[in-house]
């Protein structure tokens, strides 16, 4: 890690170098959440890919693939730093604030991978039809961002526990209430045939900006307490 | 009508055994503190 | 000593009350009185949501765990509360619209926050060592707080589009309520908050004493 003289860019810049070089060699994490993905999206679409779904349906599905497949890996670095005892060295050279950023930033570029990986995939196999290509990749994009900031906080929480099991979801799933239903609901306008798609959608791309932000600066002003021993 | 009345005692007599039970507990708390 | 007597007539007065009076919906009938207990009930679950959250940041500030005994107990009368506030509307809906669940923007309001206290717990017992524990589940405390706000203004937005909205508790949320029904109501939202702090205040001076007991026997 740069000594206490360098930037917070820098530190920041070195934490996700570190994951990301980490991941790269074992390739745990990503694994997981990537397999996850696409053997759901896979039985998923097989049994409903001749159904004509309403959209509202097709919506929910993807994002509750992308919750789930988020679940199954988003708490590893956390719980990685932790096992390996890495977390006392981090702790004592590191200020929190970069080390959550870093890990925030890693947590949405893993989750940006699955999406890249599993929407396209969803949309061919499920035989889906996205109007408003801009619109949806725009929610996709500001719900991960959320995703990524409501679980790295809740992701060092847990790296905590003795046992862990379900903890990540049970802990994660009442506070990405809104930011799945909103999520959900702006796909489901973005597949519908209705032209006026951005307006339509207009206060679920508020919430879900205005929930990204509340809770990654909530996650900067808690971390500290959850990091310090 | 009268089931009303039964529903009523029934929750009157409910909120008795609570209430006295909250009084008993009190009474045991401030024992306790009172031996510190 | 007082309050206890106060608690007791008040709720006692509202029990009567709420059976002898006429029905505050009249469509419904008799089972409308549910209303006079259910909505106290939610209110005190959101209630306690809030004193453990308080509780919680004075822990985080201060350090004391008499703060995480306080977040704690208020946490589970919050979720006591909330429980019956979901059974009782789940009856109240049931009698109303013939279904036990709609999701509605209320009924899900209520089980979010159940399922917040759920969660809580599960981080509670999953943990060990005081101080850890007390941290941990403060920082979730305040971090699910900060995401109800959002519950409140997206499911209104949502939901209607998949089912009409509950006409009885909204034209009683409107305060369009009789002059009998409110009568009864806010007093009956008085006594259902005097039992909380009632039982808050036990809780809490219970875990002092037990705190207490567990620094005496290390000596």
């Amino acid at each position: 890690m740069p000594g206490k003289s360098s930037s917070w860019a820098a530190k920041v810049g070195a934490m996700l170098a570190k994951d990301i070089r980490q991941e790269y060699r074992t390739r745990y994490a990503a694994g997981a959440i990537l397999l996850f993905g696409v053997t759901t999206v896979t039985v998923v679409s097989f049994t409903m890919g001749r159904l004509d779904l309403p959209v509202e349906a097709q919506a929910a599905v993807l994002w509750i693939i992308i919750f789930f497949a988020a679940m199954s890996g988003l708490a590893q670095s956390f719980i990685r730093e932790e096992e390996t005892k890495t977390a006392v060295a981090l702790r004592l050279y590191a200020d929190p604030n970069p080390v959550y950023v870093g890990k925030l930033i890693y947590n949405i570029l893993i989750l940006a991978l699955l999406v890249a990986v599993i929407t396209p995939l969803y949309i061919i196999m499920t035989d889906m039809i996205v109007s408003g290509i801009g619109l949806f990749c725009l929610i996709l994009f500001l719900g991960i961002i959320g995703l990524a900031g409501a679980t790295t906080l809740i992701a060092a929480i847990i790296s905590k526990a003795n046992i862990r099991g379900a903890l990540f979801a049970v802990l994660s799933f009442p506070l990405l209430l809104p930011l799945l239903i909103g999520a959900i609901g702006g796909t489901a306008k973005t597949l519908s045939e209705n032209e006026d798609y951005w307006a339509a959608a207009s206060s679920e791309i508020q919430l879900l900006i205005s929930y990204a932000v509340v809770v990654i600066t909530a996650g900067i002003l808690l971390f500290e307490f959850v990091w310090e021993e | 009508m009268t089931s009303n009345y039964t529903v009523m005692t029934v929750t009157l007599l409910v909120w008795l055994v609570i209430f006295i039970y909250l009084i008993r507990l009190e009474g045991k708390v401030k024992k306790l503190e009172e031996e510190k | 000593m007082i309050w206890n007597v106060i608690l007791f007539v008040l709720m006692g007065w509202v029990i009567v009350m709420a059976f002898i009076t006429p029905a505050p919906q009249q469509v419904i009938g008799e089972a409308s009185r549910i209303f006079y207990f259910h909505v106290p009930q939610a209110w005190v679950a959101v209630v306690g949501f809030v004193v453990s959250m308080v509780a919680s940041i004075n822990y985080l500030r201060r350090g004391r765990l008499t703060d995480d005994d306080r977040a704690r107990v208020a946490a589970e009368l919050g979720f006591v509360f909330c429980l019956l506030a979901t059974v009782s509307g789940s009856i109240f809906a049931k009698v109303t619209w013939n279904s036990y669940w709609n999701w509605d923007p209320r009924e899900t309001s209520i089980l979010f926050l159940l399922l917040i206290y759920g969660a809580y717990f599960a981080l509670r017992s999953a943990l060990t060592g005081d101080e850890k524990r007390a941290r941990l589940a403060a920082v979730y405390s305040i971090f699910a707080f900060i995401t109800v706000p959002f519950l409140v203004f997206v499911v209104p937005r949502v939901l209607p589009s998949l089912h009409p909205s509950d006409s009885v508790v909204d034209s009683a949320g409107q305060f369009s309520m009789s002059g009998t029904t409110a009568m009864i109501f806010f007093p009956a939202l008085v006594a259902f908050s005097l039992l909380f702090f009632r039982l808050y205040i036990l809780g809490v001076r219970i875990s002092i004493l037990k705190r207490r007991r567990i620094e005496e026997s290390q000596l």
